[in-house]
């Protein structure tokens, strides 16, 4: 067998060093202890492990050790191969507690619902033989859509006359999706910015990550919304601002409790106060996720009716170019 | 606008409960009052089970469960003096139940606010009648309340909101 499979990476994958090949694998259930130079065998194919993929968050690399960078011999494809892992915990939230889950059914089930569809990640999912749905995901080529942001020339007012336009379309092209997965009665489960990427090439933004569930009966799509509206407060303000951030900004004297949000109590969410060029349509969407506000969004599709038209009342850099 | 015409939205919880007790109390004895109970159905999450099978009968509990709620609140109403001649019930199944026939109309389940405000205009009710949970603002912000979004959104017609 051993003979075999080095005969088999040697001949689709003649470059890599044999003698870091290991062994074939057909049960992923111990996915702690797969690692680079073993093939996982999967519908047929075979996925040589090169990595660990990581999550890059507060600084520090995070490995997600149930996520296997690969390359499959027979296409020569890179993939990421998602394994099962078992994850639940309970966020505790006032005095409510969502209970939280890592559902590999889930995101082979939202896989197959968006197959084409190029907002999200593509892929599919198989079971290995001792019945693990490991998930076969295609590899975006990009960057987290945040880091575009981030990376973005100039301050805030430059960001505003220049990209904010064209960050916005590719928000609501983002907040589009997840209202699709929504009227299918899906969540993503995990809307963060950082599962947000834009690929390269197309310039087009793809949600990843599916496999987070919660549950929360009275608005089951609620989570999404928050982590929607954080995405958008992000890409407004082109960073998340607190009061050590704006400390030093003479406009942050004017800001009141009521400008921040009712969960993570630091976040300002009436960006106005710093910057009052902000349209008032586009900083009323914002308030619906403040302290101050009477009523929230209870769907996505409410959100993107408040923030579709705000898209028209900011400077887009051809006009500025113009004038 | 006939104020008489009442939508009574409730789901199985307590505080719809005391919703239909406040309505019978105010109803019960005066003529001319029509109540439309209404329930949207809430599916249990289909991921919290290990399997579709599992999750159907999930499905099928809630099911139970919610219509037995509009059967005791109709009763409730009944034993309150309301005529039961004036009362009806809409059961709206969810879109996305393993039991939904496709050609009834079925609830999508994105808010369930937007469809009480909906079948209340449809409806041409001039009395909506909710309950209240009473969550703090973050836990309003983060799950939804239906109570504040029907305060705040409904045009045209009373509102009851019973704490």
């Amino acid at each position: 067998m051993e003979s075999n499979l080095r005969d088999l990476v040697q001949y689709y994958l003649p470059t890599f060093p044999l003698r870091r090949v290991r062994r074939l694998v057909d049960d992923t259930t111990d996915f702690t202890s797969i690692t680079y130079g073993d093939v996982i065998h999967l519908g047929g194919r075979h996925y040589m492990v090169l990595r660990d993929e990581a999550e890059r968050r507060f600084g520090i690399e995070d490995f997600k050790f149930w996520v296997k960078r690969c390359k499959c011999l027979e296409t020569g494809e890179s993939a990421i191969l998602k394994l099962v892992f078992h994850e639940e915990f309970t966020q505790q939230i006032g005095s409510m507690s969502i209970r939280s889950f890592r559902s590999q059914n889930k995101e082979a089930r939202i896989l197959n619902l968006v197959r084409g569809d190029m907002r999200f990640m593509q892929g599919t999912a198989e079971r290995d033989e001792a019945g693990n749905l490991v998930r076969i995901l295609d590899v975006i080529r990009g960057k987290r859509f945040d880091t575009v942001i981030d990376n973005l020339p100039g301050d805030h007012r430059h960001y505003y006359e220049n990209d904010l336009y064209r960050m916005m379309e590719l928000l609501i092209a983002g907040c589009e999706a997840i209202d699709f997965l929504h009227r299918h009665y899906e969540q993503h489960g995990d809307v963060r910015r950082d599962h947000l990427w834009m690929e390269t090439g197309t310039g087009k933004v793809r949600w990843i990550d599916f496999d987070y569930a919660y549950e929360t009966r009275a608005n089951p799509f609620a989570l999404d919304l928050f982590g929607l509206g954080n995405s958008l407060l992000f890409t407004v303000g082109k960073q998340i601002y607190t009061p050590q951030t704006f400390a030093h900004m003479e406009s942050g004297r004017n800001v009141r409790d009521t400008d921040f949000s009712p969960v993570i109590k630091n976040r300002l969410v009436n960006l106005r106060r710093l910057f009052p060029y902000i349209p008032r349509e586009l900083n009323n969407v914002l308030m619906h996720f403040s302290q101050g506000a009477e009523i929230h969004y209870d769907s996505v599709e409410e959100l993107l009716g408040d923030l579709r038209p705000c898209l028209e009342l900011l400077p887009k850099q051809t006009e500025r170019r113009a004038s | 606008m006939n104020f008489k015409k009442i939508l009574l939205a409730v789901d199985s919880s307590d505080n719809a409960m005391r919703a239909v007790e406040y309505t019978g109390h105010i109803v019960s004895g005066n003529p001319g009052f029509e109540v439309q109970l209404l329930c949207i159905e809430r599916l249990p999450h289909r991921d919290l089970y290990a399997d579709d099978d599992k999750w159907e009968m999930g499905c099928e509990e809630m099911r139970a469960c919610l219509k037995d709620f509009l059967a005791r609140a109709r009763q409730r109403l009944r034993e309150l003096g309301v005529d039961d001649a004036a009362v009806s019930e809409v059961y709206v199944s969810s879109c996305h139940s393993p039991f939904t026939d496709s050609t009834s109309e079925c609830s999508l389940g994105t808010s369930v606010a937007l469809e009480i405000l909906d079948t209340l205009k449809t409806g041409g009710f001039g009395t909506v009648v909710v309950g209240r949970r009473g969550l703090s603002k973050a836990e309003e912000f983060l799950f939804g309340s239906v109570s504040n979004k029907i305060v705040h959104s409904a045009k045209d017609c009373t509102i009851w909101v019973v704490s």
